[in-house]
């Protein structure tokens, strides 16, 4: 059985240098027209449909004071139950390798969009220029041949690791617990359980507070989505076929109007 | 053919309704089948039938302005003639005897009849919700993500409530009520099928 893979991102050893951008770019083959200038750091305010790897800068005001100035690359989760894939209309269209990653085929995919919303992360992003939807594959067409992933690859300070996932939660438990002896109390790891886990885990020196580096706290699948794919198909479900065998029904029990007195009347 | 009687005959619907409702009809069949090839996985194989799924992906939206732009037309045309009265209400409070072909003791019906209306309105409520909803829909990657998610839920249920009302009307065009699907096709109806039918729109037509 293929082993399910993992990345582990580091935030407390990030130092922001952007070469994982600069590597998912080269790799993928994307160009490089960069958006807003927001004044901060960060290269573009989200991520789009030909930037899937991009540093969050954060700056955030403690009321002692002090100041932390937070790096914390954000992409696609590859989340263990994930919910582009559940609302995506065209079977195979976006599927889990056996190693875990979430991938789109693009050959399948229409560009209807409704992975945008199924995403907890607010990922995938529409080409407005192919008409389908993108994001980080992480580097499936690396990893299946024994390669890293191409911004792995490229990080100096190895805040990003990859490998098993098994391996890499219990080296993200142990980094936070050598964090929470070195003072820093609510160090954890990010692992959110909505989306059943995910096959990008963090380490935060303030697990209890994702929201610091741009990650939401307790991610989930939208309820209007669930709604959607749940009790609004059943719903309908039962209209389209009832309607059709009621009025099947109606014809054999009940029969034309007028009938009684010669046909149409 | 004028509103007159020749041979016992009596205009139903012009040429021009005649014309708008099919092209609402045409249009319709378009967008429900290829809004139906995304409802379910095991529907997808509706979108081979006009082009495949980034053909319907582009013609659903388009085929929406067409359908909704034709139905507006049909909406205004109609919709002094669809208002609710005192004897449409006495008979929606009937109507499961009219569903039993039992129309003994109905108000009499004017052009359209009670539930007629009904159909018109939920139509025309579930087209501009299915219109707007689709709008939001159609721009994914830039449209805001809390209309997307409304949207997202709108879309379905208008749907449901339009193709839920079709499958009704189509069956009493086609099947239940004889003589009602060649006053769409051909315009005409007899005037005993219009004095039983729609007593009152009869007696106005037939007033010299």
């Amino acid at each position: 059985m293929t082993e399910i893979v993992a990345k582990l991102i580091d935030t407390t050893t990030c130092i922001g240098c952007k070469a994982c951008e600069a590597a998912c770019q080269q790799w993928n083959d994307q160009g490089t027209t960069y958006g807003t200038f927001d004044g901060t750091y960060q290269t573009m305010p989200e991520v789009r449909h030909d930037f899937w790897n991009l540093i969050k800068f954060e700056e955030i005001e403690h009321e002692d004071n002090t100041l932390d100035w937070i790096f914390s690359k954000y992409q696609c989760m590859h989340c263990i139950e994930p919910g582009c894939m559940d609302v995506c209309p065209v079977p195979g269209a976006i599927f889990r390798h056996d190693n875990g990653i979430v991938d789109f085929d693009h050959n399948l995919c229409i560009g209807c969009g409704y992975c945008i919303a199924g995403c907890p992360f607010d990922i995938p992003r529409l080409s407005p220029v192919t008409q389908k939807v993108y994001k980080c594959t992480l580097c499936s067409d690396r990893t299946s041949v024994g390669l890293e992933p191409a911004c792995v690859k490229a990080c100096p300070t190895s805040c990003l690791t990859f490998g098993t996932r098994d391996d890499l939660l219990q080296v993200a438990e142990n980094r936070a617990e050598d964090l929470r002896g070195a003072g820093h109390d609510n160090a954890g790891v990010y692992n959110p359980l909505g989306v059943g886990g995910t096959n990008v885990l963090y380490v935060l020196k303030d697990a209890d507070r994702p929201q610091s580096y741009g990650l939401p706290a307790d991610p989930a699948v939208h309820w209007t989505v669930k709604l959607w794919k749940g009790p609004v198909k059943w719903l309908g479900n039962l209209v389209f076929f009832g309607g059709l065998l009621g009025v099947l029904l109606h014809y054999v029990r009940v029969g034309p109007l007028g009938e009684e007195h010669g046909g149409e009347a | 053919m004028s509103a007159t009687h020749d041979e016992g005959r009596i205009e139903r619907f012009s040429a021009r309704e005649r014309t708008v409702h099919w092209l609402a009809a045409l249009s319709f069949v378009y967008v429900a089948a290829t809004g139906l090839s995304l409802w379910s996985h095991k529907l997808l194989w509706l979108a081979t039938l006009f082009g495949g799924g980034e053909a319907i992906r582009w013609g659903h939206p388009w085929g929406g302005i067409v359908f909704a732009t034709i139905l507006g037309s049909l909406f205004f045309s109609w919709a002094r003639q669809m208002r609710i009265d005192s004897d449409d209400r006495r008979w929606l409070r009937q109507s499961h005897r009219y569903a039993l072909n039992d129309s003994t003791g109905l108000p009499e019906s004017g052009r359209f009849n009670a539930g007629q209306k009904m159909l018109f309105w939920a139509q025309a409520v579930a087209t501009v919700a299915l219109f707007a909803s689709g709008l939001v829909m159609w721009f994914p990657s830039t449209a805001p993500r809390g209309l997307t998610f409304a949207a997202l839920l709108i879309h379905p249920l208008a749907a449901v409530v339009s193709i839920g009302g079709i499958i009704v009307h189509i069956y009493m065009a086609v099947a239940a009520i004889p003589g009602s699907l060649r006053a769409m096709t051909r315009g005409w109806v007899s005037t005993d099928w219009a004095s039983s039918h729609h007593a009152k729109w009869y007696s106005k037509m037939s007033r010299p």
